[in-house]
Formats: structure tokens, sequence, C-alpha cells
């Protein structure tokens, strides 16, 4: 039991960053950016170029990775999404369903299909009286939180965060403030670029790395942040939380491989009943 | 060549069914169907395997309309009431969860394994040799039939009802109609024409199993749908069978390009499809078709 508690927690700091990042868009931009599992990919492939390419440690060729994804993410935000901005969510829905496609292809182009390990030394898992502990989880558990306390930092404490709390709340009062919405919208993009980054090296760390990845991490990511209130970005921490462990605790009842399927009910549950989230108020019913 | 013209002409078929649903939802509703494949899927299963149970072809194709129209119109009940982004994501993973079933519950899909042995309808109909090309009429058909039908009832006052749903659905609340109603029946007659598409992939290729189905049909039909213009049935047969003739054509390219191997040159297709989707939408958001206008619209319009 309490390794189950262990390993959905640890199941739910993956979830945390792209959930966050997801909801970090949809909070100032209002759209669902479906091509957030394909960043993740895109985010773990760069690390890996630096990582067993060019022989960096993982450490560092994880952050050059984010730099750099983050700014291609501010790139993408350019060319397909912000001629896009006054047509409406559904155009733009789509339009990210095209991002997520060509994204996933480049990939495919250059590595091809065959899943890929970082470079790190095999090491021996912690135990601590029943519960077991490896070190990748024990990096997903730091790694996750620091960037989850730095986001937190900047969306509570400073000039920045202010803006982006008042360009989600109110876009046109924020403007006449005198605040730049292009500008916080290019800081939001190289957070999440960022966050997605982290997000896809921790997975390749958990798992694989395969062009799939991302993809197969896109339901529950949504779910999280739906969970958490998909406009509330810190909420959708607690909602990946809840849903790793969820999902951690269903394998008692039903195989391992419907994972997903739990996520999908629990989706579903929500949505009958308070698809506002869990800690969200009520603003998503038309 | 004829054999290849017949076989990419089904592909055309089949692909045109697929825009043709997606245009009712997404073109003409304005639901956004993510999941269309996981609906496409569901119609080559229940196709496929009442028929290997001794069904007549026909009769699994008609239930393979009603229970994926009937599914389509569950999905939509859980999230129509919300925005559009919800519904894009649960028939998103309503599809994936299909997909793990179907490849999981192997006593009831033979999972990995695939069905196989798909009798076609009118098998026995046709002389030694012509079986495709009797397929192929019959697929072609099958356009026909659900192009005549979509066109009736885009000109139809449902049909006006529907696109007044997409485009302001408070008004058509504030006139008295139900929204959610509409869309319900808008996702079920899509889902019943997905669930047509997806039986004549399965009587096609008379074998199916999970891998033959994945988000790159809902990415050909989304495709299919922007190029045609949202809302044009007309625009988007053309586009679908446009489409299909640049994809499948592609695949001579691999004998021109040294070098290149079929899973770049997949990954390139699929690369193009997405960057099409968004250079469309962003320059030519209407597409290459037009809307069919109500008779009022047109009588209007041609008098001044």
């Amino acid at each position: 039991m309490g390794q189950l508690l262990v390993n959905g927690i640890v199941a739910g700091l993956l979830l945390a960053l792209p959930a966050l990042a997801l909801s970090l868009t949809f909070s100032v931009l209002r759209f669902a950016n479906y091509a957030v599992g394909s960043y993740l990919s895109c985010g773990a492939y760069l690390v890996y170029i630096g990582n067993v390419l060019l022989g960096m440690p993982l450490w560092l060729a994880a952050s050059a990775g984010a730099a750099l994804f983050a700014v291609i993410a501010v790139g993408i935000d350019w060319l397909a999404y912000r001629p896009l901005r006054n047509r409406g969510g559904v155009t733009l829905l789509v339009a990210s369903m095209g991002v997520a496609i060509a994204l996933e292809n480049v990939i495919r182009f250059f590595a091809g299909n065959s899943p890929r390990a970082y470079n790190v030394p095999v090491a021996r898992p912690m135990r601590f009286g029943d519960i077991r502990l490896n070190h990748e989880q024990l990096t997903i558990l730091v790694a996750v939180i620091a960037a989850l306390a730095v986001v937190w930092i900047i969306f509570r404490f400073t000039r920045l965060g202010r803006m982006m709390r008042a360009v989600a709340d109110n876009p046109d009062l924020a403007a006449v403030r005198g605040i730049s919405r292009s500008r916080v919208v290019a800081y939001v993009w190289l957070i999440a670029g960022m966050l997605t980054t982290l997000s896809g090296v921790l997975v390749g760390l958990d798992a694989n790395v395969e062009p799939q990845m991302g993809w197969t991490y896109l339901l529950p990511v949504f779910t999280a942040a739906i969970l958490g209130g998909i406009a509330n970005p810190m909420a959708a921490v607690a909602g990946a939380l809840t849903l790793g462990i969820a999902e951690e605790l269903a394998t008692l009842v039903m195989p391992v491989h419907y994972r997903m399927i739990v996520t999908f009910l629990v989706m579903v549950a929500l949505l009958l009943v308070r698809p506002w989230g869990l800690f969200g108020t009520r603003w998503v019913t038309k | 060549m004829t054999v290849y013209l017949i076989a990419t002409l089904t592909l055309v078929a089949m692909a045109a069914l697929a825009g043709l649903a997606l245009n009712l939802q997404w073109g003409m509703g304005g639901l956004v169907n993510f999941g269309l494949f996981g609906f496409y899927m569901l119609g080559a299963y229940i196709a496929g395997l009442l028929t290997v149970q001794g069904l007549p072809p026909l009769v699994a194709l008609g239930m393979a309309m009603l229970g994926v129209a009937a599914l389509s119109a569950v999905s939509a009940l859980i999230s129509v009431r919300l925005s559009e982004d919800y519904l894009a994501i649960v028939t998103l993973g309503f599809a994936e969860c299909l997909r793990l079933v179907i490849s999981y519950e192997g006593w009831l899909t033979r999972g990995m394994l695939g069905v196989s042995g798909i009798e076609r309808p009118f098998q026995a109909w046709w002389p030694r040799g012509w079986g495709d090309t009797g397929f192929l009429l019959l697929a072609l058909l099958a356009v026909l039939i659900v192009y005549t039908v979509l066109q009736a009832l885009a000109r139809s006052p449902f049909g006006r009802l529907v696109r007044a749903t997409r485009d302001d659905p408070g008004v058509v609340e504030a006139l008295g109609k139900s929204v959610l109603a509409v869309r319900v029946r808008v996702f079920a007659i899509g889902g019943a024409i997905l669930g047509l598409a997806g039986s004549l992939h399965a009587f096609y290729y008379s074998y199916i199993d999970p891998t033959q189905f994945g988000p790159i049909i809902t990415a050909y039909a989304f495709m299919a749908v922007v190029v045609g213009g949202r809302g044009s049935n007309r625009g988007v047969v053309a586009s679908a069978f446009t489409l299909i003739f640049l994809l499948e054509g592609s695949r001579f390219l691999i004998d021109l390009v040294p070098g290149l191997g079929a899973s770049e040159l997949a990954a390139i297709r699929l690369f193009l499809v997405g960057v099409g989707l968004v250079v469309l939408l962003i320059f030519k958001p209407d597409g290459f078709g037009r809307e069919p206008r109500s008779a009022l619209a047109d009588k209007t319009s041609s008098r001044f």
C-alpha cells in the first residue's frame, strides 16, 4: 500500500509539469494546446542529443535542451498560433493537432521509431522499510518539486507573475493597465517549453525515449489539468497528484495496461459532475 | 495500373466518407471530433466480427452504423454542454481507450492477432477477378448516397439549425431550440457515417487489427475538411480525392529519391499533412469549396 502511494505520487509528479504547462497556456491564451504531448517528446529528444550524442551529463543536457526548446516553443507560437489568435478556440485546437503531427514526424524522420534510453549510471534502488525508491524516482521527486517551486515563486512574487495573472484574469483590463499581452504570451511559452522539456526528460528516465511517449501522456495530462480546473495553473499540480495516486491504486483492481481507461473514467466522471475541476471555479459551462 | 487505380479509388471512397462525416460534425456543427479514428475502428470491428460470426455482411454493416451512432451520441452527451475543448479530449480519450480494449480483450476481438476472413457484401455476384471493381462500385454508391443525404440535410431546416448552433448557440437557445439535442443528433449521424466507412475498411481489407487504426485517420479527415472548405460536401469529396492521390502517388518518390526509406517517407508525408493543416488554417481558412447557402439566402443574393 505504501509502495503504491509512493509510486502514485511519482506518477503524479511526472504529470504535474506538462499539466502545469498546459493550464498555464490555457489560462493566458484560452486555448487547449493539443501539441503538449509532442512538445514533451521533442524536448526529450533534444536532451537525448545532448546527453548521448554529444556526451554531456544529463543535468547539463536537460538545461541546454530546456533552454533551446523554450525558444522553439515561442517560435512555434509565432509561426502557427499567433496568426490564428483571433479565430476562436476551435481553429486553434485543430491547428495544435497539426503542430503535434508535424513535430512527431520530425522526430520520426531523424530518429526513427525505436525506443532509446539516456546515458545514466545504473544504481540499486534505495529501501526505506518496506518501500523501495529507485534513483529515477528520486530524481523525478527532486526535479519536479524544484521546478514547481520556481514556477510558484515566479507566479506569486514577481512582476512577471503578476502580469501573467492579470492577463489570465482579464486581458482587456490588463491591456488598459499597460501590460503587453504579446510579451506575457512569449514568457508563458518560454516557461511551458522548459516545463515540457523537463518532463520529457523525466518520462524518458522513467521509461524510454520514443516518438509516441508524448502522445500516451496527452490524455492523463489533460485529465490532470481539468481535474485541477483547467484555467488554474497551480491547481493542475494537485490534479496531477490526485490522478497519479488514483491510477496507481486502480492497479489493485484492474490490469496495468488499462491505466489509460482509469484516466478516461476519472475524466468522464469529472466532466459529468464537476466540469470546472475539483479546485476551479464555475465558468466553463456554456 | 488499373488494379492500382481501383485500389486508390476505393481508398478515396473511404476517406471521402470519413471526411463527409467530419464535415457534418465539425464543418457544419462546430463539434471537434479528435477521436474520429476510434469511431471508424469501432465500425470496422463491429462489421468484421459480426460478418465472421456468419451474419450477412449488409446486416453487419447496418449494425455497425447503428452501434457507432449510439456510442457517438453517448460520448457527445458527456461533453457537448461544455466548450469545444472538452468534446475534443473526450472523443480522443474514447478512441485511445477503445484501441486498448480491442488490443487486450482477445476473447472478443482476437486482440493483436486481428480478425481475418471478413467476407464482402455481394461477393458472390461478381465474376472471378472482378471482385475489387465490384467493391469499388459499392463503395462509390455508398459515397453517393451519403453525399445526397448530407446535401439534402444541409439544405433542410435541420441543416440551418445545425449551422446556427455552430455560429451562435446562444441565439438558438433563445429561439427555443435545444442546442444539446441538435449536437447529439449531429454527432450520432456523423457516427453512423463513420461506422459505414469503417465497415467498408473491414470488408475491403478482409483483415483488421488494432495497428491499422490510429490518429492519422483523424488527421486525414481534418485535412480533407480544411482543404475542401468547412461545410462544403462537394469540396470535401473533391479534396479527399486529391489528397489520397497525392499521398498514394508520393510512394513512387522512393524510387526517385535515393536513400529515402519507407519510414522516412511516411514521416515526411505526415509532417506535410501537419504543416499543411496549420498553413491552410492560416492562409485559406475557408478552404477551396463553399458552404451551400440556405435557399432563402440564395434567393436574396440572386435578386440583388
